[in-house]
């Protein structure tokens, strides 16, 4: 369907082309040739070329027009298709020298486009696939023609017009052709068609020759300056042309700026002699020249302001050449304000373009010059070489803007390079600053000491990842001898390397092979992050200005010898770079910790500072960048410093290692400029010093700069740069210095992964510093810094988070080990730590809990504990995220088995933790639990099994209703003691009662409402737990004081079961003070209304009034003896304000008022207490019986036990004989042989206190006497006897005597004896 | 030839609007710009200058200034003048930021400040398309008088140079045939687009 279509299409075509040819009317022609050019560009490109050789037949057309609108269809079709554009080609080629001018300039302007759209694409093509399509050298070669066709029409006579386009394209060739650094700034702000430059060139290519390409844009300027210099031109139209492109090529390409400016200057034409050149004209645009290099800033014409001040005051222009000034200042100034307001993020892009570009120039000229300094050569020819070492690179980033992207793949890994970051906006803003010249600096000043350190730090590191691999090159005057003999080693194996990318570059060994393209590109694929916009390219001075002395390592230093054999090979085997690449570690060990130790140095931005052309001669030449160390440490492939992958890279195969290294090699070569001599050497004559690069750069040592390190390389690598840093930051004072320091090592540690290592070498400078919090602060900000990059790595398992971990662990073990456990350290950086992982808390944990070997280190380490919980317990305060962690840690130790670890862990969490409103709740819960499980041990020991799994997952419940990653390692710490303690349950010792109940009673004091629970539990605890418990609870009444309120509500709604614990409470409540009024009534209500046991009044008696102890005397007497023993003693103890509530006679008539009948006390027991009584006899004196018993023997009735004390009171006081007899007088008085109960007492008291009973006996009345005597007839002899004194005889009744049978003269013996009787008695009282 | 002309002055208002109007009226492809911060047009005295950035229609300053002081700016003509703008095109354009206004072949500009603002334009512009620029420059002052003569003498050098087919090869007579006519000073530089 198609075909026939174009077949169609075609023959219209091709009938339109023979209208355009030969049709007589110029509009039907030119129709035609329209209508022409729509089908061609809606055919496909091999059916449109098919037309092209006849549409090429019209530019022999007579008509103006016509071929004018061939060339308008040949730019429009032609570049569309482009590699069938070959006829279309040769047309203008053709064309260019017209007879018309008009046509001419036409297509001068169309070939000109061709001209650089052909180079593009075949740079492209190169980059894309190493190698050149047919069809497009073949352009090429056409395009060559061209150009020379167009020289000549430039030089030779013709109209002014087409040479004026001439000159134009001249000028474009030499902008081509001539390396620029020019900047993706103000590419993207013109927003237009990116020019070629020659840099893209850089890698070398097939067909180009960057080198011949270049001499020939030299040549081709000095056309144009000849123009002016003879001045050939009769024109004043083409004079200003020149002077026009002249004025443009030096604010382009600044190497030209001199020679430029010198022939302006110099211009004085004898404008008057030459016909028809308006002089006023040509002398005004050498005014506006000079004013347009007025308005630049970049520092060759800022340098030469006061030439141009001068020569513009000559032409009368120092008024605008004065308010020039004045706007370029003021530019300069909005600039700086811009740049801060990028600073501060304000996305505040503008930066002008002006300057941005100006910039670059700006660090090119003095290249420049210092090529003509050093070198004896052609000044000209060194100016493209070095330039096009600064640039080349930057030019192939520049490409990736340009409407064809080379970088298709390597940008699609990156996309969000599209954004800036605020890094790279500084960058880009630092870049901007520079350009200012000058004042530039001074601002740029004031922005780095604004600049925060993170910020600054990230701007040295982002731009050394898109650095080139420069080979580093030491100056010997700074070298140690092992530096010396490193570099040595390098000078050898440099001049294999260009051999070894023969393969890549055939014809333009160029010092640079596209093959590091995809290299550069990658790193590239951000524009902004263009180096040449780096504050790291002047880096390279301070290799100068610090004195830093190498001090390689020695291993590694010997490890280059051997890199020395691989290299005399290496011409053989180009492959075999990588292994002396690696080899060659050593001497980029030296030149990268040179340089890391560079980079912390304050100077880094001080070469900013000082834009004197002095200073920037030295940059060229060294190409030292301090980054060095750090792209030999990654792979330069990516730009993102994606370690993971590079890693991967790395070590995914010594054939994948191969391909690296070529791509690398070349990179370095391309920047070292002695590589890059002998490329010169073949088309360049003229240099002197080519043929002994060594030589001309004497005093430089030149460094293979890209070398695959192992990863441990880089480890020892970074290692070295970091010790360096440190050691360097140890002489360097200043705030922003050791900030910058921190931020620079916090992302080498980033880099290099080796927490545990240099941790080791940061522990010193830590401790040592740590006291300033200088070392803290850098810690710190490691930790934040490897935790931002954990955080912004999506991927699952950061590499960063692992390198984190590692560092902080190795920080804070290191801080375990170096400082004293009084040391705050510790705590601090955990509790300033962005995020604690598993396994500091484990650590935390370990330090808390873990008893190490007791052997020396027990005082240490229960320090130790101190500090872990100290730090605990700040963590807790200070990290929510970490708490319930930490509060396990805490916990568990108050549960530990070590006592000391146990109190501090009490201490901490009572006094501190319990506190805290929200673990209070978990806290109490803890307690609670371990309380429990205590109690619980004994009452079911067959559940042992499950009151261990209990607590277990108690804890686990704790564990999981916190965060998961903290606590999966948590439970882990927590199941041991778990286990522990379930075995110890079983066979729960007091001292593991002690364990665990031990935080409960510790909160009690805090909570006295506690409490409760031990009543409660108090009951069915094992015995070894309430022997615990009794431990504590004096300690904790003690400690309670009177604020026991709430104790006082337990004690009035005791649990069941707590009896005994109540009562031991009430005895220490009571012991040392008396009991409160409260106190004693909520007891006597208790004991009133629930507990009737009497026993929990004891303690209280000494308090009670004897109104309040008689009532519950009996009951106190039922008790066990031991227990009324208490009793009583409390009764008689009183307290000391109120005396004893009973006095012990009161306490004596107390016991015998009870009456057993009633529900009290049996007999018994009244007797036992009047036994206890009696045996009191220290309290129970002579005189309280008497007093007693003088007081009972007056009551009606008398006390059942009244005769049975008295018996006892005579048999324990004998000589209370005379106050018994009045008793039994008075007894007999009261008949007491009426009562039944006393009277075998009396008897039994009369007969054994015979014969002082014998007067009462006499008393009583005679039947009772005549029982007596039947009952106890050993009575009567002696009675007889007694009654027979003739004293006692005569008061004795007949009656009596009768009874005595003393009524006949046998009483007369008996009276004999009664003296007897009573000394006898008086013997017996006194024996 | 057809070329393609512009008219810059510093606020797009008299020199360069009195010859925008003339040229165009004779037909020629032209357009107007000015190359100042502001437009600015006298006010009630020198330091009150009219301030209007540039874009704003003519006619919105025509009615503002007529309701200010109808009596002060008839009298300074500047009504007159913005009623003869109005008539030509909506409102000033500034030349700086109307590059993408295309290609001109030839700029008039009427001050010599203003003639460097617009090289130093065209010099900042990627010139990429190989296509000159003549650029000219005649010294008018900003009044009306002169503006209406600057006018003229703008169209004749325009029509001059309208009648060549590359004006490259003769400029330099045009020039100093202009200056010699007119004895007015020209100058004239050659950029590139």
């Amino acid at each position: 369907m198609a075909a026939p279509a174009a077949a169609t299409a075609r023959a219209h075509a091709l009938s339109l082309l023979a209208a355009a040819n030969n049709h007589g009317d110029l509009a039907v022609k030119l129709s035609s040739l329209r209508q022409v050019k729509e089908i061609l560009l809606s055919l496909e490109p091999s059916l449109s070329a098919e037309i092209f050789p006849y549409l090429a037949e019209l530019h022999l057309s007579r008509e103006i027009l016509v071929r004018n609108s061939l060339i308008e269809i040949i730019e429009e079709v032609g570049l569309r298709m482009l590699d069938h554009s070959y006829v279309l080609v040769n047309v203008l080629l053709v064309l260019s020298r017209d007879e018309d001018p008009i046509v001419a300039k036409k297509s001068i302007s169309a070939g000109t486009t061709f001209f650089c759209s052909i180079l593009e694409e075949m740079t492209m093509q190169f980059h894309h696939r190493g190698k050149v399509d047919r069809w497009c050298g073949e352009l090429w070669t056409w395009m060559v023609k061209f150009k020379d066709a167009v020289f000549a029409a430039a030089s030779e006579p013709g109209y002014v017009g087409v040479k004026v386009l001439a000159l134009k394209f001249m000028e474009t060739f030499i902008l081509l052709f001539t390396p620029d650094a020019s900047d993706p700034e103000k590419i993207s702000s013109e927003g237009g068609r990116q020019m070629f430059n020659i840099s893209w060139l850089a890698g070398g290519h097939s067909i180009l020759n960057p080198a011949t390409l270049m001499s020939e844009a030299n040549m081709t300027f000095g056309i144009l300056v000849d123009f002016i210099q003879s001045a050939n031109c009769s024109s004043g139209a083409l004079t200003i042309s020149v002077i026009s492109c002249l004025a443009v090529v030096a604010r382009k390409r600044p190497v030209h700026y001199n020679t430029v400016l010198s022939v302006l200057l110099d211009f004085h034409p004898n404008l008057e002699t030459v016909k028809g050149c308006h002089a006023a004209s040509v002398q005004y645009s050498i005014r506006t020249a000079l004013l347009g290099f007025l308005r630049c800033t970049f520092s060759p014409i800022i340098e030469s302001r006061d030439k141009l001040l001068r020569a513009l005051r000559a032409m009368n222009a120092t008024d605008v050449a004065d308010q020039v000034l004045r706007q370029v200042d003021k530019l300069v100034r909005n600039n700086e304000r811009a740049a801060r307001e990028h600073w501060s993020g304000k996305n505040n892009k503008v930066i002008n373009h002006q300057n941005s570009w100006d910039f670059s120039k700006k660090r090119i000229m003095p290249q420049g010059e210092d090529d003509t300094i050093n070198g004896e050569v052609a000044p000209k020819r060194l100016r493209h070489n070095t330039n096009m070492h600064l640039t080349q690179q930057v030019q192939t980033n520049d490409s990736l803007q340009g409407p064809v992207s080379i970088n298709g793949i390597s940008s699609g890994n990156h996309p969000s390079d599209t954004e800036l970051t605020p890094v790279e906006q500084m960058v880009s803003m630092i870049g901007a600053l520079l350009a200012e010249g000058d004042r530039g600096a001074a601002s740029l000043e004031i922005l780095i000491s604004k600049l925060h350190p993170d910020m600054l730090a990230d701007i040295v590191i982002a731009s050394m990842k898109h650095l080139p691999s420069t080979p580093p090159i030491l100056k010997i005057s700074l070298a140690t001898p092992a530096d010396i003999v490193v570099s040595s080693s390098i000078n050898i194996m440099h001049s294999p390397t260009p051999p070894a990318q023969l393969p890549l570059e055939q014809t333009l060994p160029t010092g640079s092979s596209l093959s590091d393209m995809p290299s550069l590109n990658s790193a590239a694929a951000d524009p902004r992050r263009d180096p040449r916009r780096d504050p790291r390219r002047m880096d390279p001075r301070r290799l100068n200005s610090s004195v830093g002395p190498t001090s390689l390592p020695v291993g590694e230093g010997r490890e280059s010898v051997p890199a020395q054999m691989d290299i005399s090979t290496l011409p053989s085997k180009p492959l075999s770079v990588p292994a002396v690449m690696a080899g060659a570690t050593g001497s980029v060990h030296s030149t990268a910790v040179e340089h890391s130790q560079k980079v912390t140095g304050s100077s880094v931005f001080r070469i900013i500072d000082q834009p004197d052309c002095r200073e920037d001669l030295t940059v060229p030449k060294e190409y030292v960048y301090p980054s060095k160390g750090k792209s030999s440490l990654d792979v330069p492939l990516s730009p993102r410093r994606d370690d993971e992958g590079i890693r991967e890279t790395n070590f995914s195969g010594s054939e994948t290692k191969c391909d690296l290294d070529l791509v690398s090699v070349p990179d370095f070569d391309q920047h070292s400029p002695s590589a890059s001599f002998p490329d010169f050497d073949q088309h360049l004559p003229a240099a002197s010093d080519i043929n002994a690069p060594e030589e001309s750069y004497q005093e430089l040592a030149p460094v293979p700069s890209y070398v695959e390190l192992t990863t441990e390389q880089s480890k020892t690598v970074g290692k070295l740069a970091i010790e360096r840093i440190i050691e360097s930051n140890r002489h360097v004072f200043g705030f922003n210095c050791k900030k910058i320091c921190m931020a620079l090592i916090a992302r080498l540690i980033a880099e290099i992964d080796a927490g545990n290592d240099v941790a080791t070498i940061l522990r010193e400078h830590i401790s040592v510093d740590h006291r300033e919090f200088k070392g803290h602060e850098l810690v710190l900000h490691v930790l934040y810094h490897l935790h931002s990059m954990a955080i912004l790595d999506t991927a699952e398992s950061s590499p960063y988070a692992t390198v984190y971990e590692k560092f902080l662990i190795a920080v804070a073990r290191s801080f375990l080990d170096a400082l004293p456990a009084s040391d705050k350290s510790f705590s601090r950086l955990f509790g300033e730590a962005p995020h604690l992982p598993d396994s500091a808390i484990k650590l935390l944990d370990e330090l808390c809990s873990t008893r190490h070997n007791p052997i020396g280190r027990e005082i240490c380490d229960s320090e130790r504990v101190t500090q872990g919980l100290g730090a605990v317990w700040s963590l807790i305060l200070v990290r929510p995220n970490e708490r319930k962690a930490c509060l396990a840690i805490a916990l568990n130790c108050s549960v530990h088995s070590e006592e000391d670890i146990r109190a501090k862990a009490i201490r901490l969490v009572t006094n501190k933790l319990y506190h805290l409103t929200y673990i209070e709740e978990h806290v109490e819960q803890f307690a609670t639990d371990m309380l429990l499980t205590a109690v619980n041990s004994e009452t079911d020991l067959s559940q042992t099994g499950s009151i261990a799994e209990g607590i277990k997952t108690e804890a686990k419940s704790q564990i999981t209703s916190t965060s998961d990653s903290l606590w999966s390692g948590n439970s882990e710490i927590h199941s041991p003691q778990d286990l522990q303690s379930s075995r110890d349950v079983s066979v729960l010792s007091i001292s593991e009662a002690q364990r665990l109940i031990s935080l409960f009673f510790a909160l009690c004091k805090k909570k006295p409402s506690l409490l409760r629970l031990v009543f409660e539990v108090y009951g069915r605890a094992p015995k070894t737990v309430t022997q615990a418990f009794h431990r504590h609870i004096p300690i904790l009444i003690r400690e309670l004081g009177s604020s026991y309120v709430e104790l006082l509500q337990i004690i009035s709604d005791p649990p069941k079961g707590s009896e005994i614990l109540l009562t031991f409470v009430l005895q220490i409540l009571t012991q040392d003070l008396a009991p409160s009024t409260d106190l004693i009534a909520t007891v006597k209500h208790l004991y009133e209304t629930k507990l009737k046991d009497v026993s929990i009044l004891i303690p209280l008696l000494s308090s009670l009034t004897k109104d309040e102890v008689l009532p519950i005397f009996p009951p106190l007497l039922n008790l066990p003896p031991d227990k009324f023993q208490l009793a009583l003693a409390h009764i008689l103890q009183g307290s000391a304000h109120t005396g004893p509530a009973l006095t012990p006679a009161e306490v004596l008539i107390a016991i015998h008022d009870i009456v057993p009948e009633k529900d009290g006390p049996p007999l018994k027991k009244i007797t036992d207490a009047c036994s206890a009584c009696f045996e009191q006899r220290t309290v129970f004196t002579q005189q309280v019986l008497a007093k007693a018993l003088g007081q009972m023997v007056d009551r009606t009735p008398l006390p059942l036990l009244f005769m049975r004390t008295v018996i006892q009171a005579i048999d324990a006081f004998p000589t209370l004989v005379d106050f018994v007899m009045e008793i039994l007088s008075k007894l007999v008085s009261k008949q007491v042989w009426r009562l039944p109960k006393l009277w075998p007492g009396f008897l039994k008291c009369v007969s054994q206190t015979q014969p002082h009973s014998f007067p009462v006996l006499l008393e009583l009345p005679m039947p009772q006497l005549e029982s007596i005597m039947k009952k106890f007839p050993d009575l009567r002899p002696s009675l007889t006897a007694y009654a027979n004194q003739p004293t006692i005889r005569a008061s004795l009744p007949n009656s009596a005597l009768s009874v005595l049978g003393l009524d006949n003269g046998k009483d007369s013996r008996s009276q004999m004896h009664p003296s007897d009787a009573a000394s006898s008695i008086h013997g017996a009282a006194l024996t | 030839m057809r070329f393609r002309y512009a008219m810059v002055c510093s606020s797009n208002q008299n020199r360069s609007m009195e010859a925008h109007a003339l040229l165009k009226r004779q037909g020629l492809d032209v357009a107007s710009y000015g190359t100042g911060s502001h437009v600015k047009l006298p006010g009630p005295s020198l330091r009150e200058p009219n301030v209007y950035d540039f874009g704003t229609p003519y006619k919105q300053m025509f009615d503002e200034l007529r309701r200010k002081d109808p009596e002060l700016y008839k009298r300074n003509g500047i009504l007159q003048m913005l009623k003869r703008n109005l008539s030509v095109k909506l409102a000033p354009q500034r030349w700086q930021d109307n590059a993408g206004d295309g290609v001109f072949d030839v700029v008039v500009t009427f001050e010599e400040k203003v003639f460097d603002s617009v090289l130093e334009d065209l010099n900042n512009r990627e010139q990429s398309l190989m296509k000159t620029i003549l650029v000219m420059n005649l010294e008018v002052k900003d009044n009306h008088e002169e503006a209406a003569i600057g006018g003229r003498l703008a169209l004749e050098l325009c029509q001059e140079i309208e009648g060549n087919e590359s004006w490259e090869d003769t400029i330099d007579d045009i020039v100093a045939g202009f200056e010699k006519q007119h004895r007015r000073k020209l100058v004239y530089s050659i950029s590139f687009y």
